[in-house]
């Protein structure tokens, strides 16, 4: 094909066009690319504490991030983003690095690609973990919390370490493959979630994490379905007054995703199933304790204008798939444990405005039963938790 | 070019021509109403689309993403000057040391 022929397009009114090879000159491609954005949130919610004080109205969610990447060689991606998010008790909005990362492509062609991924990696699980905190991204105020369990975000959000990635591209489907081992970050809410309370002991990552995910995609885009799965283990050593013994917990979460869109509607549904084991923690009720979280929601999006979209949701959150309504746990802990703190029920109603291509607003209504999604961080004392409430959220998002 | 290659290129996924040159692209802004044509009739993608890949990537560091460019001249002269640059004009409007390819 000679770079001066040229070819009528099959489409009226559009011509796609490429640089001839043949040119070379600069193309400030060397340009380090800088973007970012912010977020500012504001929870009302009829009782319990949710991302600060929150029965009286709290403004305490910001999320503040400004990412840079530019292409090194023709083959090296290099790419970082600085994070402040302050959320209630559980995130005091100290900068942390989100990811910070160097992509090699090795190959890539229009039938399949392959690369490698060095540095702190987001990790890839369900639809939306990898942008959680970027509100443009998010299928609402926040990402469904019975999936995405605020919580436990930063066990989950990335990994430092090494990934592969590769896919096959075909007119039927688009098929990619996630393969990642690296070291997870922990921090004082996971520390609540799986050991109830925090101590004066270590509790930090046993050995590596492993990730994986499995993404069939049609290749128009409007079917997407995904399993991913991550495998981690912690450990806890005992500090002098601490009341329970060294341990450890291993746990696998484990995701099934499914995104359909058709003309102005997207529907998506995730399936959570997360197995957790507690190890050794002598003298306490963790000695020996399994149970197997488990989640799901769905939901509808309709794009009503190119600007605004209105979606409902609905979902559910187990603490033990074996204890959905919480009454065993209720009994062995004679009551100090209220059954409702072991699941979430949740219905939500938002709309999103995008005001122009970097404002965005957004107004969510959610109606809970059940405390699951609560930090005990944030509410101390469970039995002091009220298992019907609503929350009203408003969030007004910035980028550039 | 197929539609399905047309598609990989633009959401990203194609990252080098047959001759190993890396892949530039350019698009206009999201609310533009040529990348919205180009989006739906030569890629029957929805700009949302488009832009939940591009956001995938930019925010998570998963992979590349396109260049902006603010004007139709602003698109001829960058990917004129930009080796292995790829875009979108309005037919007819295609001049200089560029190649117009068909997308099928």
């Amino acid at each position: 094909m000679s770079s001066s022929r040229i070819f009528r397009v099959l489409l009226p009114g559009l011509a796609l066009m490429c640089c001839c090879s043949s040119l070379v000159s600069a193309g400030g491609f060397d340009e380090v690319e800088v973007h970012g954005f912010a977020t500012q949130g504001f929870i009302k919610t009829s009782a319990n504490s949710f991302f600060g004080d929150s029965e009286d109205g709290s403004f305490e969610f910001t999320e503040l991030g400004v990412n840079a990447s530019m292409d090194a060689t023709e083959d090296i991606r290099l790419s970082g983003q600085l994070l402040s998010r302050r959320a209630g008790e559980m995130y005091s909005g100290t900068p942390s690095i989100d990811f910070a990362l160097a992509d090699f492509t090795v190959r890539s062609t229009e039938n399949d690609n392959f690369g490698i991924m060095l540095g702190r990696i987001k990790n890839p699980l369900g639809l939306f973990n990898e942008t959680r905190d970027v509100a443009f991204t998010r299928p609402g105020f926040l990402v469904p919390q019975v999936v995405y369990y605020d919580k436990v975000r930063n066990l989950i959000l990335s990994a430092d370490g090494l990934a592969a990635r590769m896919s096959t591209f075909s007119e039927l489907a688009n098929v990619s493959l996630y393969l990642a081992a690296g070291q997870p970050l922990t921090d004082e809410n996971v520390e609540y979630v799986y050991l109830g309370s925090g101590y004066e002991g270590d509790f930090s990552p046993d050995g590596l994490s492993y990730i994986g995910r499995v993404l069939v995609e049609k290749p128009d885009g409007t079917v997407r379905a995904s399993l991913s799965i991550a495998s981690t283990s912690m450990k806890f050593e005992r500090g002098a007054s601490d009341p329970i013994g060294n341990g450890g917990v291993s746990l696998v979460y484990g995701i099934g995703s499914l995104q359909c869109v058709v003309n102005d509607w997207t529907f998506t549904s995730e399936y959570m199933q997360e197995p957790i084991e507690w190890r050794g923690f002598v003298g306490s009720p963790l000695a020996g304790k399994e149970a197997t979280g488990e989640s799901y929601y769905f939901q509808a999006a309709w794009q009503a204008r190119t600007d605004v979209e209105v979606m409902i949701r609905y979902g559910e959150g187990y603490a033990d798939r074996a204890d959905h309504s919480g009454v065993r746990i209720e009994q062995a802990t004679g009551g100090a444990i209220p059954a409702h703190t072991q699941y979430s029920k949740i219905a939500t109603a938002g709309i999103r405005w995008d005001v122009s291509s970097q404002l965005m607003v957004r107004a969510e209504y959610q109606r809970h039963n059940g405390t699951l999604i609560l930090s005990n961080r944030e509410n101390p004392v469970p039995a002091a938790t009220v298992p019907d409430w609503d929350m009203f959220a408003l969030s007004v998002s910035y980028r550039f | 070019m197929t539609l399905n290659v047309a598609r990989l290129i633009f959401t990203m996924r194609l990252l080098h021509w047959p001759d190993g040159t890396r892949v530039r692209v350019f698009v206009l802004p999201d609310a533009d109403p040529l990348h919205q044509e180009f989006a739906k009739r030569s890629l029957d993608l929805y700009p949302r689309q488009l832009r939940r890949v591009w956001d995938r990537h930019l925010f998570s560091g998963a992979g590349a993403i396109p260049v902006e460019v603010s004007s139709v001249e602003e698109m001829l002269r960058r990917v004129a000057e930009t080796p292995g640059a790829v875009g979108y004009l309005p037919d007819g409007l295609a001049r200089g040391e560029v190649r117009v390819v068909n997308v099928q």
